[in-house]
């Protein structure tokens, strides 16, 4: 429930944020202007008519009724004293000149005139011009005059022709509060509407963001998280200890990654958070999550992974594989015990802050100590946008630039004492954990059977392609999924489709399977391996940190 | 080196911040729903009225406006139209001025001082829906409800026994319908002092209190999107191959 509302906060934010974001910028604007200031009749006087009896009209009422037998009324008025009736005939408006009896003529002196009375600001008029329509006046129907006046607000009246009468005033403050408005109701149409589809959809994005994190404040006031006497969890506990423990999110009990064990005769009881991060296996043994728990006296807490240290890496030498995926190899300033297939956590300096990246090492473990890894350049996804900020950094180091690693970590590591086929499925860079991987099993006392699927976009992407074709212990099968040239003799497509049509032959009972690669390739293998029923306890996968 | 990471800062301060602001913007929120999923001329009321003139006949005779001018000379504005009042629909002229709005019968000059019962009949000769329930016609001179602006006193309320319980306010000089509430009109006015957080008068949106909550939640989100970035992108381990 509450990782549900977790989900539901951060992904809803993440569609709802910009949004959000313009409501606060638009409301701020509302506020610090006022209802007056936005209204554009900061110059406008309120005007009084005229006495009618100061200049009767000489066409009669009856004269009027004759020629409107269906007005519903009838009214009589001025425009700055001259009589002039206005007829209304169910929603249509006639006007009349009141000594004629003609249709009512407006002439750019008298639109000017009109606009004159109804200001009462510092300016002069500068400009007089007979317009159509308006897009600042979206109700009015036009046409009429625009009058423009000389002042700080550059203040425009409009008037409409067929009437005489001052439609309404604009200025430079309104037009930003319409464009506050367009923002806050999400319509840009200048109608200002607040009922329609688009700000619907917002509403109840908006319902859902909120609600879901007042639900998360109310556990985190139950948990006691705002007491600040509260005692630490583990993983606060241990980060102030400056013990070696990783966290990509902080505490919040998504990333997996602060795994400790519990060595006390009654363990803490595992957390929603825990059951979905940890196997059944794991909590049985006593792992728990450091963030899930607060530290308590009679706590016997262990790291989860003793070899985890704190390591400074030198940069020895730099190699391009492909296009797109560089070999670095680093040596280390204390000795570095890991297994194949588990991962540093790098720490990236970018503009004042750290930040986490995770690289497998791409071999086993080597008698001269020097880590390899291997990185994939993230290009900018189009100009404007920035590049992989770790993979950016790292590409740019040179030999002898040092670069700050905990580790190592991860449970992606081989099978023990089965003899069994071993699976291996990859593609792209999830080749550096499963290359290891296939290193340390031929380094066995008696290496058990590789099979290796792995699959790129072209042949330019395959990488370790010679190491791999030359290597008579695995079996290996590349696959490419596009762009085969014409000397390309190998298996094209899916690499999980390819080695779903080997495994069918397979005694599937009989094998370990190991999946490393991009989100969607794993997904695809993990639904395939999942669909011909290889037992799930017999498949092993990285996919990048959780 | 130190391992508090920046994403539990971020977190504690994301935290705190919803602890007091979170709790306006869950209600800005609903309140901003509320307000977006009722169609606007719905909560006027536009369903609940019609409109009530009616063409003069034309073998009705009426005095001339100059007569009219004569015996008020203080006229800016002269409407001429029918109205139902004593039972039947009447040829009447409207005149408002300086001394404000007044009716006068317009075959005999004579004012016309509306009834009661004259308001009950407008009121629902106004309402559109079927089956008018009149429950109450109350005359009102002094504390007027919050829903009707202490200016336009003193005024008639004509309240209607229906599922919106309508409330109609009419004129007292003119017979015209001002204003017209019902629940739903109600309910939008309760959201709208919360969103704007005015809880007196419910017009001013220029209170410090909402300007700096605006602030406040300003900060709260960049706290919430700086997480985001965290949980979001930065918890997928970019080697290893994520493409």
């Amino acid at each position: 429930m509450m990782r549900f509302m977790q989900w539901l906060h951060r992904w809803v934010s993440l569609i709802l944020i910009i949004q959000v974001l313009l409501w606060i910028v638009s409301a701020a604007a509302f506020s610090l202007m006022g209802h007056h200031a936005m209204s554009g009749h900061q110059y406008m006087r309120h005007v009084h008519p005229e006495m009618l009896s100061e200049q009767a009209p000489q066409w009669s009422l009856d004269e009027v009724r004759r020629r409107f037998p269906a007005a519903d009324s009838i009214v009589l008025s001025n425009v700055l004293g001259y009589p002039q009736y206005q007829v209304k005939e169910g929603t249509e408006w006639s006007y009349v000149d009141g000594h004629t009896g003609a249709a009512w003529q407006t002439d750019a002196q008298l639109a000017q005139a009109v606009a004159a009375a109804s200001y009462e600001g510092p300016g002069v008029i500068v400009d007089v011009e007979a317009i159509e329509r308006s897009d600042e006046v979206i109700k009015w129907q036009g046409p009429g005059y625009r009058i423009d006046f000389a002042d700080d607000l550059n203040t425009r009246v409009y008037v409409d022709a067929a009437s005489g009468q001052v439609v309404d005033h604009r200025n430079t403050q309104w037009v930003i509060a319409d464009w506050a408005f367009k923002l806050h109701f999400m319509d840009y149409s200048g109608e200002r509407s607040f009922n329609h589809l688009l700000i619907w959809s917002a509403g109840l994005f908006a319902l859902w963001f909120s609600l879901s994190g007042l639900i998360l404040l109310v556990r985190n006031v139950a948990q006691g998280d705002f007491n600040p006497r509260r005692k630490p969890t583990w993983l606060e506990q241990l980060q102030r200890d400056e013990k070696p423990i990783a966290s990509s999110c902080g505490g919040g009990g998504t990333c997996g990654l602060c795994k400790v064990t519990f060595d006390n005769a009654q363990q803490p009881a595992p957390t929603a958070a825990e059951r979905v991060m940890l196997s059944e296996a794991e909590l049985a043994s006593g792992l728990r999550l450091a963030c899930q728990h607060k530290v308590q006296a009679s706590d016997k807490v262990e790291l989860a992974n003793g070899d985890v240290a704190s390591h400074t890496l030198n940069l020895q030498r730099k190699r391009d594989l492909t296009p797109s995926i560089a070999e670095l190899t680093f040596s280390s300033s204390q000795p570095l015990t890991y297994r194949a297939g588990q991962f540093l956590q790098f720490k990236i300096p970018h503009e004042n802050a750290v930040l986490e990246r995770h690289y497998s090492f791409a071999t086993a473990p080597t008698d001269d100590g020097l880590l390899t890894f291997t990185v994939r350049h993230m290009p900018a996804p189009r100009s404007g946008v920035p590049a992989g900020i770790g993979s950016g950094f790292l590409c740019r180091l040179k030999a002898g630039d040092q670069v700050e690693a905990i580790g190592p970590f991860g449970d992606f590591v081989l099978t023990e004492a089965q003899e069994r086929q071993q699976v291996f499925i990859g593609g792209g860079a999830g080749i550096a954990p499963l290359r290891a991987l296939l290193q340390a099993e031929k380094q066995a006392e008696s290496p058990r059977p590789c099979k290796f699927f792995y699959g790129a976009r072209n042949g330019s992407e395959l990488c370790y392609v010679d190491e791999f074709a030359a290597d008579e212990q695995v079996d290996y099968v590349p696959v490419l999924s596009e762009s085969v040239s014409e000397d390309w003799n190998g298996r094209t497509g899916f690499v999980h489709a390819v080695a779903a049509e080997w495994l069918r032959s397979q005694d599937l009972s009989n094998l370990d399977v190991y999946v490393c690669g991009p989100p969607a390739m794993l997904k695809a293998t993990m639904d395939m391996l999942a669909e011909l029923g290889v037992p799930r306890n017999q498949i092993k996968f990285d996919d990048f940190g959780i | 080196m130190t391992q508090v990471t920046r994403s539990s800062r971020w977190r504690v301060w994301h935290r705190w911040l919803s602890l007091i602001f979170g709790v306006q913007m869950v209600l800005w929120a609903i309140s901003g729903a509320y307000m977006v999923f009722f169609d606007l001329d719905y909560i006027h009321g536009d369903h609940l009225v019609q409109e009530i003139t009616q063409p003069v006949a034309q073998e009705v005779d009426v005095r001339p406006i100059d007569d009219v001018l004569a015996a008020y000379p203080h006229t800016q504005n002269i409407t001429f139209k029918t109205l139902w009042y004593q039972g039947q629909q009447q040829a009447v002229y409207k005149l408002s001025g300086h001394n404000g709005e007044q009716l006068l019968n317009a075959s005999t000059l004579m004012p016309i001082a509306l009834s009661a019962e004259d308001i009950e009949a407008l009121a629902i000769r106004y309402y559109a829906l079927d089956d008018p329930k009149v429950e109450s016609v109350v005359y009102m001179t002094e504390n007027p409800p919050t829903e009707l602006n202490p200016a336009l006193l003193p005024i008639w309320q004509v309240n209607f026994d229906d599922f919106g319980s309508t409330s109609l306010y009419l004129s007292e000089n003119t017979g015209e319908m001002l204003v017209k509430r019902h629940t739903f009109w109600r309910g939008f006015d309760i959201f709208w002092m919360i969103h704007i957080m005015d809880y007196e008068d419910r017009v001013d949106i220029e209170s410090w209190w909402l300007q700096a909550f605006i602030i406040g939640t300003f900060i709260l989100m960049i706290t919430g999107a700086v997480l985001l970035v965290y949980t979001i992108s930065f918890k997928r381990k970019s080697s290893g191959g994520a493409a």
